[in-house]
């Protein structure tokens, strides 16, 4: 099967007031096959949410294109005219279920508006009572109480209501892609098993297709993803599938992140976690040789000198010479 | 049933405290003039006295302190005297509660210098002045600001670049230097407009177009002078909403979600109008004082100018009147604007029935 | 270890909000002791009252109804809060939000001595800065001149524990304080709230949603539901053995992952 995102070579940068460039996206490359939920797991500042914007075709200064391209159902669309992402791409093609979901939604906008809004801004002529009805059913469907929400403003709504109310709006085209931002990240354990399990529901009833599951909980993949990518400094370290990462991680950066996770469940208090010391470096300056070798644990003499790329060990690919 | 209306018993509150404001301004009204040693029937009789009898002197004074109510009097209005003949001083509670009764009913009592030209014909004369100047230079100017505000936040580059600092220079200065500036500039080195009054004292005033084209005239700098002002201002302020608005999470959402961009400014707007309608209760005071203040550098027939000539001649009836007017006008326009950003913005609507 | 000693001792703790049909309890009718050097964790979904309840304790909430005694006398009547404040004090969930933005991570530090009646000198107060950063692993030299908004989320969370080793405090009321930090970094601040825990021998009240973090550092755990106390007890009684439903729901909503958690039925 054709896949349905391919992101081939992508490198984005931002250009600071003072000229500086940050090369945020290093490099990454991956497919997403039709119905497939692909993870990205990694500490904040690793990139995960400067390649969504890449991901979307929503690079706006001070982000910049340095190379690459990103293809959906064979499109480039990088390289489309910025109206035409707007109106053909995002919400349809792609579609981004945001992190603060919390803030997400315009304050002074019923639910209903702004869901309308969306609509129309894909489909100018569409017909006002039609509108309305597919609101309700989508989000009677999503398991909301549709007339009361749909008349609510946000302030109105809890936390956990107002995620699903975000999770409704960016699917009510049913998008092709999502892209899934730590959307549960800030909720309780029980709201965030509900958010989960409602992307399932979409998926298994086929209203959206495939998803990319961003998070920098790796405990958390192992239940959503298929296939889980850990990124570090701009660049994906390691990809394969979740029973390889999670339990038999081979790049030294896998390992410590699943090491450094708390296992959250009882039974398991003499597993000690570790925290990862120090921080990512600095992707303002120019960087040689392997990019975590200053925290990795099992650092050898060479990794500062050695540039490191993809290659594959063990089914799945890792970037690290010394992994096997 | 105020318990199951937030929002009314949130109104009901409002109002009392408004009300409750206006009392201490109308009391601060009554005290102020009668802290100094000035008594009107004192300025009254020293321009009249001289060329009276003693006898015709005293009638005379009588008639002003009935007139005034400084003095006791019965039914019929006679005044009531003390053993030696000397008239009954009223107590100052009895005054005040007169001047609340008077003030009331739109009554302000007589101007001292203009006697007996009661106050609010003075008022009635001069408040469509005011009126015609300050109305279209305050909303015009809120409007056309936050409008500009609004486009340099959005557009951003040259315009926002040459547009900012002016505006801030303009909102900078105080409104008492830019009347003058401008009389100045255009008065005095261009002498393009004139400078002084509300039109050519040589005409009457009346509707037809000799007198309609000189007032046209004379509106120009006094406008100017209120209207660049308001602009200066409020673009300052609504530009900055804006881009703060601009930066939020829900407007990259929309984005995101291809919203359209009109769709988005008008989102922008919106929200960045809030804060600055809550601007404008705090600030109306202000600027209408500001305004008044544009009329009595341009010598503008209005309000301001009454004022100003009232305090210059000691003549505290007009004072009173005049601050009560304003102050009234301002407490009913705060008052409105706080109860319509309620209905506006869900966010105060929720806080206020959380608090509620 | 904890001792015999009550610090805190609730009967009847409520606390509610608003009136009549709005009226909405927070804290309902909740009874407990927590004993000195304990560490307890108060669990529960959001809005189960369990931050009102950390408030209660930091005194910036006042009982509705009932008592609520630190070391046997009612909070509210032991006189000058500052004094309460020396022996309370808390660590939020967003450490920006701890600290002004304007001022030095170092001149903010220093402020902390001015909740002590008498200030030591100033060589003393610099010592005691430096070692209350290295503590934390956060090296002095290096927050030199620097300002909040230059450091990382967890680096700024250990700033906040650093705090606390300066303050010296008895009892430390930790509100969510891993949950703005990366998954990574959450068992590094753990890790220094144990040490604190164990250098200060202080007595700690940890508040979260997660039972699975607090099953890690507690000695007992307040299960809390719609403001009721619903289960108290060891982490292993409480995990291994739950007798509210409540608790079991919390348990079966943490991500584990060597169980089955949601499922899909269309599952490839």
């Amino acid at each position: 099967m054709p896949a349905i995102l391919e992101v081939e070579d992508l490198r984005l940068h931002y250009l600071t007031r003072l000229g500086k460039r940050v090369q945020a996206v290093d490099g990454v490359s991956f497919q997403l096959q039709p119905g497939e939920i692909l993870g990205i797991a990694g500490e904040s500042g690793c990139g995960k949410t400067t390649l969504v914007s890449g991901l979307m075709g929503l690079l706006m200064p001070p982000l910049h294109l340095s190379s690459g391209a990103v293809r959906i159902a064979g499109r480039d669309i990088l390289r489309l005219p910025p109206a035409e992402v707007r109106r053909s791409v995002l919400g349809r093609d792609i579609a981004m279920i945001p992190q603060g979901a919390l803030n997400s939604l315009n304050p002074t906008r019923k639910i209903r508006d702004l869901a309308t809004d969306v609509i129309l801004a894909h489909d100018e002529g569409a017909d006002r009572r039609a509108i309305q009805e597919r609101l309700r059913e989508r989000f009677t469907r999503i398991g909301l109480e549709a007339d009361a929400v749909l008349n609510a403003y946000p302030v109105q709504l809890p936390a956990g209501m107002k995620q699903r109310v975000v999770i409704g709006i960016s699917t009510l085209l049913n998008p092709r892609i999502v892209i899934a931002d730590e959307p549960s990240s800030a909720l309780d354990v029980s709201s965030q098993k509900a958010v989960i399990q409602l992307l399932f529901n979409l998926l298994d009833e086929g209203i959206v297709s495939s998803m990319v599951f961003i998070t920098h909980e790796l405990p958390l993949l192992r239940h959503v993803a298929g296939r889980i990518a850990v990124m570090y400094a701009g660049q994906i370290v390691e990809i394969g599938t979740t029973e390889q990462v999670i339990f038999d991680g081979r790049q030294p950066y896998t390992r410590a992140l699943m090491g450094s996770m708390l296992s959250a469940e009882p039974g398991q208090k003499s597993r000690k976690p570790v925290a990862i010391e120090g921080a990512p470096p600095n992707l303002g300056e120019p960087i040689s040789g392997c990019r975590f070798a200053v925290r990795c644990p099992v650092a050898q003499p060479d990794c500062p000198q050695r540039d490191q790329v993809l290659r594959e060990v063990a089914g799945r690919h890792v970037r690290c010479h010394h992994a096997h | 049933m105020f318990r199951q209306h937030p929002t009314l018993r949130y109104i009901t509150a409002r109002a009392g405290w408004y009300a409750l404001t206006f009392l201490v301004a109308v009391t601060i009204n009554f005290w102020l003039p009668r802290l100094g040693e000035a008594n009107p029937v004192d300025t009254l009789m020293a321009r009249v006295s001289g060329s009276m009898d003693a006898q015709a002197a005293r009638e005379r004074e009588e008639s002003y302190l009935r007139e005034f109510g400084l003095v006791q009097t019965d039914d019929t209005g006679k005044i009531l005297r003390a053993a030696d003949g000397t008239p009954l001083r009223t107590s100052i509670l009895t005054q005040f509660l007169r001047y609340l009764r008077m003030s009331l009913q739109g009554d302000f009592g007589r101007s001292i210098v203009q006697h007996p030209r009661p106050v609010s014909d003075i008022i009635l004369t001069a408040l469509p002045w005011t009126l015609a100047l300050q109305i279209p230079a305050l909303v015009l100017g809120w409007f056309i600001g936050n409008g500009l505000g609004a486009l340099a936040a959005y557009r951003r580059g040259v315009l926002d670049k040459v547009f900012y600092p002016v505006a801030l220079l303009v909102s900078a200065i105080p409104s008492f230097c830019f009347g003058i500036l401008l009389v100045y500039i255009f008065g005095v080195q261009l002498e393009w407009l004139p400078t002084l009054g509300g039109y050519d004292e040589a005409l009457n005033p009346g509707f037809n177009a000799a007198f309609l084209s000189s007032a046209a005239t004379y509106y120009i700098l006094p406008f100017l002078s209120v209207f660049l002002l308001v602009v200066g201002g409020q673009a300052i302020g609504m530009r900055s909403m804006c881009i703060y608005e601009l930066g939020t999470d829900y407007v990259r959402y929309a984005k995101l979600m291809g919203v359209r961009e009109s769709t988005i400014v008008r989102y922008m707007f919106r929200n960045a109008m809030l804060p600055q309608l809550t601007g404008l209760a705090l600030t109306l005071g202000g600027m209408v004082g500001g305004a008044l203040i544009a009329e009595m550098v341009f010598s503008y027939p209005g309000l301001g100018l009454s004022v100003l000539t009232a305090i210059q001649s000691l003549d505290y009836p007009v004072i009173t009147g005049c601050t009560l007017l304003v102050t009234t006008c301002v407490l009913v326009a705060n008052f409105t604007v706080d109860i319509l950003i309620g209905f506006l913005d869900p966010r105060i609507r929720a806080a206020r029935e959380g608090e509620a | 270890m904890p001792t015999d000693t009550p610090c805190f001792e609730a009967r009847n703790l409520t606390r509610a909000f608003g009136h009549g049909a709005r009226r909405k309890v927070a804290v309902n009718d909740a009874t407990f002791t927590i004993a000195e050097r304990e560490i307890v964790s108060l669990v529960g979904q959001s809005g189960c009252g369990k931050s009102v309840l950390a408030k209660l304790l930091l005194r910036l909430e006042k009982p509705s109804s009932g008592d609520l005694l630190y070391h046997g006398r009612p909070i509210a009547e032991s006189g000058d809060p500052r004094a309460y404040w020396r022996d309370v004090q808390a660590v939020f969930q967003d450490p920006y939000a701890a600290f002004n933005q304007f001022f030095t991570i170092r001149s903010q530090l220093k402020a902390c001595f001015r909740l002590f009646d008498r200030r030591p000198p100033e060589g003393e107060m610099e010592e005691r800065i430096d070692q209350a950063l290295l503590a934390v692993n956060l090296r002095p030299r290096e927050l030199d001149g620097k300002y909040p908004f230059e450091l990382s989320g967890g680096q700024m969370q250990r700033l906040l524990l650093a705090r606390i080793f300066i303050l010296r405090p008895r009892v430390l009321i930790a509100d969510e304080p891993t949950s703005m930090v990366d998954a990574c970094s959450r068992a590094g601040i753990l890790e220094y709230l144990m040490k604190l825990k164990e250098e200060l021998s202080m007595t700690i009240v940890f508040v979260t949603h997660d039972i699975g973090l607090a099953y890690y550092v507690s000695d007992r755990l307040f299960i809390l539901h719609e403001g009721r106390i619903v289960e108290q007890g060891t982490p292993d009684d409480v995990t291994q053995r739950p007798t509210s439903p409540f608790t079991r729901q919390l348990l079966d909503d943490i991500p584990s992952v060597h169980r089955p958690w949601v499922s899909r039925v269309g599952a490839k």
